[in-house]
């Protein structure tokens, strides 16, 4: 189905089938229906095959490299606070090549989301394990099962105090649009941890499996509570989805620019302050 | 946003921009003194080189400083020398008129700079059987105004009243560099270090160039670390992300104190990956970004060099080389980061390397940076080193105005494509919001667009592209700045510019002369035909196999001689004077 920001004449490279393209149209969506303007929002990802979404939304993008989406994302953010920033890769590139970054930008809260596809497998680089692969997960490399204990964003991110985050499963449409729009609208630091089936490499994490392992946080579920977000960010069997917890602090921007807030490229150095500056040596 | 301009728009279609120019200091010192002061790390020194440069440029006289200290916070034994001179002066020397030991640990760790006329002041403490010393109650004067740290004022005394200079001087050095804090007490015991000063008669004391009564309106003294950060910001530089690495640090400092005066992002990344990647996150927006390093930090780089060259995303990287291999020496100097420079990132584009050699090139060749990243849309890499960044010099007044400022950020529409194809290899760079383009930045192999592509005809035209502005860069290199002429060549690259210039200087030989390289990289071969002239070659170099030698190589250049030294230490002038003068003794 055609989508007014659709990007024309592409070779989407994704499996027929692939997670990735209910979260390709969710973002669409969520975009069309806030009203941004794609030509006022830059997505920026790393590799992989998550990393490819901008490449098939008609905003602006930069694709760097792998796990560095969220530094770019950080300073152009900065450079520009008016610009809507999307943050976007898989869980390999995010929580394992981009792991420091992940801290460190929760620890800085620019305001920007942060949506991480995460089908706990290597995709592009073929079947192998990814930092929240389930322990016993067999691959070609881990051949007797993954012995590592997986890595949990939800309860990082709320050890970092990251002041938005949430947990989806692409396979519960309605509930991961309804988790999107409110990250879009947060001011600050926004993680979206999106499962998302590989249909190729993970034969153990299926659409059923997400909808048969999750179920969404209480209706009475208070997201205002970072202790009790975190007994539920640890529970595993099932796992919740929505979000765990909400709250908001002065961004990175507010820090850094202060109340001056216009795009770097339309300002200059006054020359006189600096022969002022440099008489004084 | 949308309806915003650019300041200083410009495109390709001009020529590239000149440097202002300046004039060249055309008098050469007659007469220089030389002191060196020795203490642990942790009590001062640092803040008495500050003290005694702004005290003698405030007594008439040029100066020249630079300090070698030990990668510790407290102890070890570190050492600053100043000289003093009549004229501009720009190089260390290794043998000292005068050494002031502050502790014990001093004179083991000099010995080799004294010479049988050094006069050697030092704490009544220190006994020494092999030299002659002079002792001064220096601990104990401080202790009985307060503190240990009042030695750095007795000293600065000491050397005032031994001189018979004026302590007024002093003092206001004093009371600018401790700001009220502790202002009377550092006072009070450079007083102290005065009296001791004059009193001391029985040594011959060294005659003190002449001074000029001028000089301190009309020159400026700051270090390398200073100089750079101006051009920097002269270049327009509105943001920097660092991690802390020594000997780079100083520029990052420099920075965060220049955001109170201007609109200046200053972040501390989590590592060197984040820095060079929120720099390219900053220019893909429209700022102008930089990150600061050493080799160690610049290593980790390498990937997101490799992505500023095929996103096309300008950036620029202050290096500021200290000796490796892994840690090396953390806080001494070397040259030794050159081909780690050129050759950093993998896979095929282009990139421009700079050295600047003394203060105005810091500032000059800071704002070339930015021009020329903007202008190429490539990496430019601007190399320092632990001598440059932390010697302190003087330099006269800069006009900033006489800057041309150029922002080459075009406005897109509809059909905007980011890599299009052109007979220059560089398309107009758009940034969001500036118009109606969609901006379409990328790592991988490319589109005009910038979407994916592994079009084997379309490869070929994107690596002809990227060719072409290596082609583009090197028509437009600067060539080397030739001082003299001659039959033999003194070749250096970077920091080594004051040292050489010295040496052939005090040699006065008429077949000597200066070639110097600033622009280091990429190098265009008809600037290099001066080299085949003459007779011999002799190449200088801060490193142990000659990188820059082996680059001149690659280009036919034939290098005779190579004086390298790869010890942590930059070159002395007394030392290099004596190899120069043996090594062309027996030439024609």
């Amino acid at each position: 189905m055609k989508h007014a920001l659709d990007r024309t004449d592409i070779d989407n490279a994704w499996c027929a089938g692939c997670g990735n393209f209910g979260i390709l149209k969710l973002i669409k969506e969520v975009m069309t229906e806030l009203e941004f303007d794609p030509k006022n929002t830059v997505i920026v990802s790393g590799i992989g095959q998550a990393a490819k979404t901008p490449y098939y939304i008609d905003t602006h993008m930069f694709c760097g490299l792998h796990g560095r989406a969220l530094p770019v994302s950080t300073a152009l953010k900065a450079s520009n606070p008016a610009l809507n920033v999307i943050a976007e890769g898989g869980d390999g590139d995010m929580y394992g090549e981009g792991g420091n970054h992940f801290m460190h930008t929760i620890r800085r809260n620019p305001d920007i989301v942060h949506i991480v596809h995460n089908n706990m497998v290597y995709g592009l680089t073929k079947g192998q394990s990814s930092p929240t692969s389930q322990k016993g997960f067999q691959t070609p490399l881990q051949v007797d099962g993954v012995t590592n204990e997986p890595f949990n964003p939800i309860s990082v991110a709320l050890a970092l105090k990251a002041g938005f985050v949430s947990r989806v499963n692409i396979g519960n449409y309605a509930h991961a649009k309804m988790v999107l729009k409110e990250a879009f609208l947060h001011k600050g630091y926004a993680l979206v941890d999106v499962f998302q089936p590989c249909v190729v490499f993970n034969k153990v994490n299926t659409y059923k499996w997400f909808k048969d392992n999750t179920y969404e946080l209480k209706s009475d579920y208070d997201s205002r509570n970072l202790p009790s977000a975190m007994i539920k960010a640890l529970e595993n069997d099932p796992i919740q989805i929505g979000i765990f917890y909400q709250a908001k602090s002065p961004t990175f921007e507010d820090h850094i620019r202060g109340d001056e807030k216009q795009a770097l490229c339309s300002l200059t150095h006054d020359i006189e302050t600096m022969q002022k500056v440099f008489e004084s040596y | 946003m949308k309806n915003s301009t650019i300041p200083f728009q410009s495109t390709l279609a001009l020529p590239p921009v000149s440097l202002p120019k300046h004039d060249v200091p055309k008098q050469y010192q007659t007469h220089s003194i030389s002191i060196l002061i020795g203490g642990a790390a942790g009590t001062g020194i640092k803040t008495l080189e500050n003290i005694l440069s702004d005290a003698f440029k405030q007594s008439g006289y040029f100066v020249f400083s630079t300090k070698e200290y030990m990668s510790r916070v407290r102890g070890g034994s570190n050492t600053t020398l100043l000289r003093i001179s009549d004229a501009p002066i720009f190089a260390p020397c290794w043998h000292v008129d005068i050494c002031i030991a502050l502790d014990a640990d001093t004179l083991p760790h000099v010995y080799e700079r004294l010479t049988d006329d050094t006069i050697v002041l030092a704490d009544e403490s220190i006994t020494q059987e092999k030299i002659q010393i002079t002792n001064i109650p220096i601990l104990k004067k401080a202790m009985e105004i307060g503190s240990p740290s009042y030695s750095n004022s007795f000293a600065a005394g000491i050397l005032f009243g031994l001189f018979g200079l004026d302590r007024l001087l002093l003092s206001k050095s004093i009371s600018r560099f401790f700001h009220d804090k502790n202002t009377q007490e550092n006072t009070a015991a450079m007083i102290e270090g005065v009296a001791h000063g004059e009193s001391i008669k029985s040594i011959h004391i060294p005659k003190l160039p002449k001074p000029l009564s001028t000089l301190s309106n009309s020159m400026h003294l700051l270090d390398g670390s200073s100089a750079s950060g101006f051009g920097f910001l002269t270049g327009g530089c509105n943001m920097i992300t660092s991690y802390p690495m020594s000997p780079s640090t100083g520029v990052l400092n420099f920075m965060a104190s220049m955001s109170k005066e201007f609109t200046l992002l200053v972040e501390q990344s989590e590592d060197e990956i984040a820095s060079l990647n929120m720099v390219l996150g900053g220019w893909y927006s429209g700022a102008r970004a930089m990150t600061s390093t050493s080799g160690g930090g610049f290593a980790l780089m390498s990937e997101a060099v490799s992505l500023s060259g095929m996103s096309e995303t300008p950036a620029v990287v202050y290096l500021a080389q200290r000796p490796g291999p892994a840690t090396g020496l953390p806080t001494r100097t070397e040259q030794g980061d050159l081909n780690l420079a050129i050759h950093s990132g993998h896979g095929y584009f282009g990139h421009i390397v700079l050295a600047p050699g003394d203060l105005q090139e810091c500032i000059d060749y800071g704002y070339l940076a930015f021009e020329l990243a903007d202008r190429y849309q490539m990496p430019v890499i601007y190399l320092s080193d632990q001598y440059l960044a932390d010697s302190i010099s003087m330099m006269e007044s800069v006009d900033f105005s006489a800057y041309e400022q150029r922002r080459y950020i075009q406005t897109s529409d509809e059909t905007y494509a980011r890599y299009k194809l052109n007979d220059s290899g560089i398309s107009p760079r758009g940034i969001p919001t500036l118009g109606e383009g969609i901006i379409v930045s990328t790592s991988d192999e490319h589109d005009e667009r910038g979407q994916i592509t592994e079009s084997y005809q379309m490869r070929e035209k994107m690596v002809d592209k990227r060719k072409q502005k290596i082609e583009l860069t090197i028509s437009e290199a600067y060539g080397p700045k030739v001082s003299g002429q001659g039959s033999i060549a003194l070749i250096g690259w970077g920091s080594t510019k004051g040292v050489i210039d010295e040496v052939i200087k005090e040699l006065d030989d008429p077949r000597l002369f200066h070639v110097h390289f600033t622009w280091v990289h990429p190098l265009n071969p008809q600037d290099l035909e001066i080299l085949k002239q003459t007779k011999a070659n002799i190449m200088i170099e801060n490193n142990v196999t000659g990188q820059f030698a082996d680059v001149l190589k690659n280009h036919d250049i034939k290098i005779d001689h190579r004086i390298l030294q790869a010890n942590g230490f930059n070159f002395f002038t007394d030392i290099l004077k004596e190899e120069i003068k043996k090594l062309i003794k027996d030439k024609a």
